[in-house]
């Protein structure tokens, strides 16, 4: 007998919570292949799981490895969802961020993970990658039209980058459409103030809430 | 804590003290090291003092040796260390790197394999070839040439080389999803340490770090830091300890989670970056020799007399070794970097 709508959006949240990629997959066909609202079944179902995921990664029951895992069981079910979700017309909730490790540093869990945390929050997520050359988040910002620019680096010799970015976003006429902030292990709130960033925070769950917040009120 | 025995009243030497320290017998002050390989302690500065740059003596054992003993000659720590980077394993198994410059540390460029069920692909490290031959060659020139000063030869983590043979995030997820042939590559990864480490000591090496950056409790949580970053260190310091050397292990980020599986660790001392209270750390885990953590971002970015401050308080701690908390920054202005050996050696030590 077939599950009810219900059944299935409960079930696809805990399938990306207990991190099974393949059952959360098979939930979403089963799910579309019911007729049941696309969106409905993200919002509710695996946004939910996802949500659930970062507070058990915040409470330190779930690590690296976990959350991964459970961003990828989501990201695979959100892929069959996608192509059925009618597309929003006048929506005033899309929010659009560009994410990047500055040019010269690789480390990127931060940053990945900065990533999950603002798709729970409810942003589209360009993710610019790392090593990632300042023009690229220049255009990047343009061509998506970005409310929103994250950008992380690790390393002392690489914070300069995060300066040249916020420069070259002036030079560009970008900056005040744009919500920047920055973060990683050398950045400090005083730093982001220094080189006119708009937030810092030291750790990706309140950053990705800090940016929400910064966006929403910077359309207001 | 060390044993209370009475303070020897002899003249250490900083090998000695060194040996003294990891053997966990009492001495004089501190020893202040800085060990190399993840824990660089080549700075530009050093490179234009020394006359011997980056990135050729990635590549050159005579170069290598050379800005190991300016460190000692200059008097910027109390030990020469190579390798400068963590990549010299992962280069020897087939990733590919760049060597970077005078400011940018080596890094993996193309993992050596795009999913752990690809293990068979790994090569084995070749001692004779290559950049493990630079690092032998490299300590064999060192224990020639250097008397009164330890000989550290270091290793990249088990964890932090599988992290670097195969992309970090999916070898995260694989350490659940494909956990047989995580462990396979962990093995093999193992046994490669084991036969460059023993080599390093075979070649002169007094002491081994082992430096594991991506295997930090923080990432991993409890349970696989067990399973994949203590159960392999152990192993690896195990073979070290068996060649004849003493072993320091270093891990990043917060220890909150696994004081606990710290506590089976069998080196000879714990390292640990500067998110760490030392103090606190010497509640959870009595009895071991502990060593840190300057923060490297201090050294880099602010001044000698910051420095100087937060090594004493590092000694303060109850740190039995100094040293920066990480690999130096290498813009890291070298008056800085010297603060912490002038601090360590002014900082009267409380008895207890």
């Amino acid at each position: 007998m077939a599950r009810s709508k219900e059944e299935l959006i409960a079930a696809m949240g805990n399938a990306v919570l207990e991190m099974e990629d393949e059952e959360a997959a098979a939930l979403a066909e089963e799910y579309v292949e019911a007729g049941y609202d696309a969106m409905e079944g993200l919002t509710e179902g695996l946004a939910k799981g996802m949500n659930r995921a970062g507070e058990l990664y915040e409470e330190k029951e779930y690590f690296i490895p976990e959350l991964l895992l459970c961003s990828d069981a989501f990201y695979g079910a959100v892929d069959v969802l996608r192509p059925h979700i009618q597309k929003k017309t006048d929506s005033g909730e899309q929010m659009t961020a560009v994410i990047g490790v500055v040019e010269g540093d690789t480390h990127d869990i931060g940053k990945n993970i900065l990533k999950i945390m603002l798709e729970t929050e409810g942003f589209d997520v360009y993710d610019l990658g790392k090593d990632v050359p300042t023009q690229n988040f220049i255009d990047a910002a343009r061509e998506h039209n970005a409310d929103f620019i994250g950008m992380s680096t690790l390393m002392t010799t690489t914070m300069i980058k995060m300066s040249e970015i916020i420069q070259e976003l002036k030079n560009n006429g970008l900056r005040d459409r744009v919500v920047v902030m920055v973060g990683g292990g050398p950045i400090s709130e005083a730093y982001a103030d220094k080189i006119g960033a708009d937030g810092y925070e030291p750790d990706a769950a309140s950053a990705a809430r800090r940016a929400r917040e910064l966006v929403l009120a910077h359309r207001s | 804590m060390m044993e209370s025995n009475n303070l020897e009243k002899q003249e250490f030497t900083p090998k000695s003290r060194l040996h003294a320290i990891l053997d966990g017998r009492r001495v004089d002050r501190p020893a202040c090291i800085c060990p190399g390989g993840m824990m660089n302690m080549v700075t530009d500065g050093l490179q234009k003092e020394a006359g011997v740059g980056l990135p050729e003596a990635h590549t050159d054992a005579r170069k290598m040796a050379d800005l190991a003993e300016a460190v000692i000659k200059d008097g910027i720590f109390e030990n020469c260390g190579v390798p400068f980077c963590m990549t010299v394993e992962a280069e020897a198994m087939g990733a590919k790197i760049t060597l970077g410059n005078n400011l940018f540390e080596p890094h993996v460029v193309e993992y050596a394999m795009s999913d752990v069920d690809n293990y068979a692909e790994l090569k084995p490290i070749d001692l004779e070839s290559g950049r493990a031959k630079v690092v032998l060659d490299a300590i064999k020139i060192l224990k020639d040439e250097v008397k009164d000063a330890p000989i550290i030869g270091n290793l990249t983590g088990p964890v932090s080389t599988a992290a670097s043979l195969v992309d970090p995030e999916k070898f995260y997820m694989q350490l659940r999803r494909k956990n047989e042939n995580a462990h396979k590559v962990m093995d093999f990864v193992t046994e490669q340490l084991i036969k460059f480490g023993v080599a390093q000591v075979e070649a002169g090496a007094d002491v081994i770090t082992i430096a594991d950056p991506s295997g930090t409790g923080e990432i991993l949580g409890p349970k696989y830091f067990t399973e994949f970053a203590v159960d392999y260190i152990n192993k690896l310091t195990d073979a070290l300890h068996e060649a004849g050397a003493e072993v320091i292990v270093h891990i990043c980020g917060q220890m909150k989670y696994v004081y606990d599986q710290l506590k089976d660790v069998r080196s000879d001392a714990l390292s640990f970056d500067a998110i760490v209270s030392l103090r606190e750390a010497r509640k959870h885990l009595p009895g071991r020799v502990l060593m840190g953590n300057v923060s490297t971002f201090a050294v880099e970015l602010t001044d000698p007399d910051n420095v100087d401050s937060l090594t004493r308080k590092c000694v303060d701690n109850g740190a039995d070794i100094v040293s920066p908390a990480c690999g130096l920054g290498m813009g890291s202005p070298l008056p800085n970097v010297r603060a912490i050996l002038k601090a360590v050696r002014s900082t009267p030590v409380s008895e207890e």
